[in-house]
């Protein structure tokens, strides 16, 4: 496993094009690149890239919550229906 | 009608996935409110982290209104992935906050433009999902 081969990863993620994942696989890469241009500390990186595991489980909760809200619309929709009949 | 529509609600749906989805929480004014607020506070604070001493300042007005919006989330019912979210906004929030702790060594204006990047990124999806539950 080294850095290219993990920036090519992203890059392929990237370049798939399924958003907002391939966005967010973009910003990675230009975190990465800014890194080693040495615009940040190797801590700052860290802490960085950590956000990005926070900002996907953040996706991944709103996600559930927003089918949640999808379903909640079709019951009460059904319920009037029903209720109208 | 109401029977047919209850069976097909019965039989197509997880009972837990119904459940939940019919006594999910409702919209919330103040929920809403604040989560508005770390989404422009972010903008406008990203802007200012050329700035060391206003960016100091900025940092920790930030983190106390994710910690002020992860206490609201904790305690609505019913409301485990919104707490989720909001706790975890919470803490890329209190990292910028805490780089600044040591005022001789600042964090660098590239790790606080993307600490709000990613803050504001965050509070726009939170944002989306808070704004559509049912009113």
């Amino acid at each position: 496993m080294t850095l290219t081969h993990l920036q090519q990863q992203l890059a392929d993620i990237a370049g798939q094009g399924t958003q907002p994942f391939a966005g967010f696989a973009q910003q990675i890469n230009d975190i990465v690149a800014q890194a080693q241009a040495g615009e940040m500390t190797a801590a700052e990186t860290t802490e960085i890239l950590a956000d990005a595991q926070r900002q996907l489980s953040i996706l991944e909760d709103m996600s559930e919550l927003r089918l949640k809200e999808q379903l909640n619309i079709i019951l009460t929709g059904l319920i009037t229906l029903a209720a109208a009949v | 009608m109401k029977t047919l529509v209850a069976c097909v609600l019965v039989f197509l749906l997880p009972g837990c996935a119904l459940y939940d989805a019919y006594m999910q929480t409702g919209f919330d004014n103040n929920e809403y409110l604040l989560i508005t607020q770390i989404r422009v506070d972010a903008q406008a604070y990203r802007r200012q982290c050329g700035n060391h001493l206003f960016a100091a300042a900025n940092s920790q007005a930030i983190a106390n209104k994710t910690d002020l919006f992860e206490k609201y989330s904790q305690r609505i019912p019913r409301n485990d992935q919104g707490y989720r979210a909001s706790r975890s906004l919470n803490e890329i929030a209190q990292g910028l906050a805490s780089s600044y702790a040591d005022a001789n060594q600042p964090p660098s204006a590239v790790f606080c433009r993307l600490k709000y990047t990613s803050i504001e990124n965050s509070a726009a999806v939170i944002q989306t999902v808070v704004g559509d539950r049912p009113r």
